[in-house]
């Protein structure tokens, strides 16, 4: 049936020259200090704001009680279930045409699964009662099924990498690297590579991808989606569309996180980009942004339609007001149509730089989605002659929030350089025999 | 001129009648009141406890008064079993008697010590029609202790929970601050407590907090409970215990708030809730509030 889909060359290291490896030292000398400085200070503002001064040094407030946090967490949330399910294309589908990003795709959904979770850590009042949350579980809330979930799938995910990764986990044990040491531990004394073994692995790849699909859609990120969803007192979020749109912007970052990741790593390391595959991935970003377009379509105008006055307040904050750039820079223009501009262009949407290029626009951009999600349904008092709200993070905030996710950055670095993640000279070819 | 402090002690003093005196004019045994005063002077200053306090002179009083002497039974510590002996509390605030003043809302952060950015009750003000016809109407908004409560079913460790009596509950110290019930709550009516303190305005503000839902959480520090939690009206489940109205009803001004049980057809509640005129926020929600609003 299937031939081991990897072949390890690893010998085109040696062709590069030595002003290249020169340059490129520098460059990821750079990108170690960069990110330790931004994450540094994340972590000083963290103990000095949310540690010293508690709560109060964010603008959340008892109408906004949700704010930047809580929007990086879904944010990241969905990067992570995006990711996941593009590696179950690989993994679970057996679609080797992707193969090389199975498991980059699989590291960055860990990561970002961990930099979610500690958004929402830093999110809650008493981090000290935080294991209340595994021990009393409330069958009736979202919330707690989330939290169940979300251990499960990190679970999987954990296991869904390693896996994925045995077989060169071994080879490195036994190759003469430093390292052979640290690799030997993590394959977990499970070394045998013949074929048989490796067979058995491809199949509980494909048993946990398929395992994986219904729990990362329903358990992890459409779980997310109506944790909002379910809150009859906010009309704007309580449609049965939400959780779907949920899903489906979760694709679209998922899946612009893993061309990002990609290309960019190649373009670092002066290598070329598989073309067919970016391109592959370019028009599955397109196929989601546009059903993505579609459901929002609909959301906005039965919400529109019904004249529910706090929907329509909602909206209208959303697209009206002083917040109003965020939706139509970063969710309409970011975040959808100029993508979709770039990836139908027929001159634009064949160049991997601008695929690149729209990519990282969406990845941005969704951060306006997850905003908007968040924050302008609170800002619209639950009753009428309540105070309405207001919310901009502080400064605080801020440099928190950039600290985590200079810490996403580290984790993935770290990921990279320790595990056999990089699978650049996989042979499509090879891999594409069934 | 600095007056010695034991002036006006003994200005007091002059006042006060001797204790010896009120006893003799009774016909109990003078001897023993003035013992028991003792007594009980000794178990306030945690000499004796009010065990021993019971054994040393129960059988004085037996004797005395012809009656057993033993101590109340203290109600059981859970809160959630206390059943208020089938009792299900409502309110129910009359909208025409209600005249906007606010008291409600004063008296329930004196009683409740609520810090700054939390206010369990809160008077909307709004005004509605067009001139000439034009009308300033007031709504005074508490927790609802909705009998469907949205906050109960979300709260992912189960902290928030209905009581027996029909009180909405918090339990301060397993609450994890996640503030999904504030998102909830179609009324508004959680608040998250974010550390802040009166100290400044009010010398001794931080020294004690209410002891909402009968539970003590001393003094007012930013790392202890409910600091970090989120809170709402409690109905003043406190006083309910002692047998006094929710310090709204009591202090307001118009008589507007009427208080009782709606298991009891025959309660004022019970009759008020029957009327034409009674109706019940965003009923549309199905949250059954047992809050009810008279038109
Ligand atoms: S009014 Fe709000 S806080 Fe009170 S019981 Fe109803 S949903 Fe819960
Ligand atoms: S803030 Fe506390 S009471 Fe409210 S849902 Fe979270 S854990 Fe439950």
């Amino acid at each position: 049936m299937h031939q081991i889909p990897v072949s390890y060359q690893r010998h085109s290291s040696q062709k590069h020259s030595s002003a290249r490896q020169t340059n490129l030292k520098k460059i990821e000398k750079i990108w170690w200090a960069s990110l330790l400085l931004v994450f540094i200070l994340g972590m000083v503002s963290l103990v000095k704001g949310y540690l010293l001064e508690g709560m109060t040094s964010t603008n959340l407030s008892n109408v906004v009680p949700w704010g930047e946090w809580v929007a990086f967490y879904i944010y990241f949330i969905g990067m992570s279930a995006g990711s996941f399910l593009l590696s179950t294309l690989v993994y679970g589908f057996g679609m080797h045409q992707y193969e090389r990003i199975g498991r980059s795709a699989l590291l960055s959904a860990i990561v970002c699964m961990i930099t979610a979770i500690t958004f929402i850590f830093l999110d809650i009042g008493r981090p000290d009662h935080i294991f209340n949350s595994i021990i009393y579980w409330n069958v009736t809330s979202t919330m707690a099924w989330e939290i169940h979930f979300y251990i499960l799938y990190i679970a999987l995910l954990v296991v869904e990498l390693y896996f994925s990764m045995r077989v060169d986990l071994v080879r490195l044990a036994n190759s003469p690297t430093r390292f052979a040491k640290f690799y030997g531990f993590l394959t977990f004394g499970y070394r045998n590579i013949s074929d048989e073994a490796l067979q058995r692995d491809r199949k509980l790849l494909q048993i946990l991808g398929i395992i994986g699909i219904p729990l990362a859609i329903f358990g992890v990120h459409g779980g997310t989606g109506s944790i909002f969803a379910v809150a009859k007192a906010r009309p704007f979020l309580n449609t049965g569309l939400f959780p779907v749109i949920f899903i489906l912007s979760a694709l679209v970052s998922g899946t612009a996180l893993s061309i990002a990741i990609y290309v960019a790593k190649n373009k670092v390391l002066k290598r070329p980009s598989d073309v067919t595959m970016v391109r592959s991935l370019g028009s599955l970003l397109v196929m989601f942004l546009s059903i993505e377009l579609a459901l929002e379509w609909y959301e906005f105008l039965i919400g529109w339609y019904g004249v529910k006055p706090e929907e329509l307040a909602t909206i209208s904050t959303m697209a009206g007001s002083s917040w109003a750039w965020t939706f139509w820079l970063f969710q309409m223009g970011l975040a959808m149509f100029v993508p979709l501009i770039l990836l139908f262009l027929p001159k634009t949407r064949k160049s991997i730089t601008w695929i690149f290029v729209a990519s990282i626009l969406t990845i941005i951009g969704v951060v306006g989605v997850r905003f908007n999600m968040v924050v302008p349904m609170l800002i619209v008092p639950v009753m009428n002659g309540l105070p309405g709200g207001n919310y901009y993070p502080t400064v605080s905030e801020w440099i928190t929030s950039f600290g985590l996710i200079a810490m996403c950055f580290l984790l993935y670095t770290i990921g990279e350089k320790l595990l056999p993640i990089d699978q650049y000279e996989v042979v499509r070819g090879e891999a594409n025999d069934d | 001129m600095d007056i010695p402090k034991k002036v006006w002690d003994s200005l007091v003093e002059q006042q006060l009648e001797e204790g010896r005196a009120i006893l003799d004019r009774v016909d109990y045994n003078t001897e023993l009141g003035l013992a028991m005063a003792k007594g009980a002077q000794q178990v306030m200053k945690g000499v004796i406890t009010s065990d021993q306090f019971y054994e040393k002179f129960k059988q004085a009083v037996e004797e005395e008064f012809g009656v057993t002497f033993q101590p109340v039974k203290e109600s059981p510590k859970n809160p959630k079993s206390r059943a208020f002996g089938g009792k299900k509390w409502a309110m129910v605030i009359d909208l025409a008697k209600c005249v906007g003043c606010d008291t409600c809302t004063v008296s329930c952060k004196a009683e409740n010590r609520t810090p700054p950015g939390v206010t369990y009750n809160v008077v909307i003000e709004d005004t509605v029609g067009t001139f000439p016809n034009v009308k300033n109407i007031n709504l005074p908004r508490p927790c609802m202790q909705c009998d469907k409560p949205p906050c109960v079913q979300v709260c992912p460790v189960r902290a928030s929970y209905k009581l027996e009596n029909g009180i909405v509950a918090i339990d301060a110290d397993r609450c994890i601050g996640c503030r999904y019930c504030q998102v909830a709550c179609p009324y508004g009516s959680r608040y998250f407590d974010f550390g802040l303190s009166y100290e400044q305005e009010m010398t001794g503000y931080d020294a004690v907090q209410a002891s909402e839902y009968g539970v003590a959480h001393g003094r007012r520090t930013p790392t202890k409970e409910p600091v970090g939690t989120v809170r709402k009206c409690t109905f003043c489940m406190h006083r309910l215990e002692r047998g006094e109205e929710p310090a709204c009803v009591e202090t307001c001004i118009g008589d507007a708030r009427y208080f009782g049980d709606l298991n009891d057809p025959n309660s004022i509640v019970s009759k008020l809730a029957a009327s034409p005129r009674a109706f019940r926020l965003r009923e549309e929600l199905g949250t059954e509030p047992r809050v009810i609003y008279l038109k």
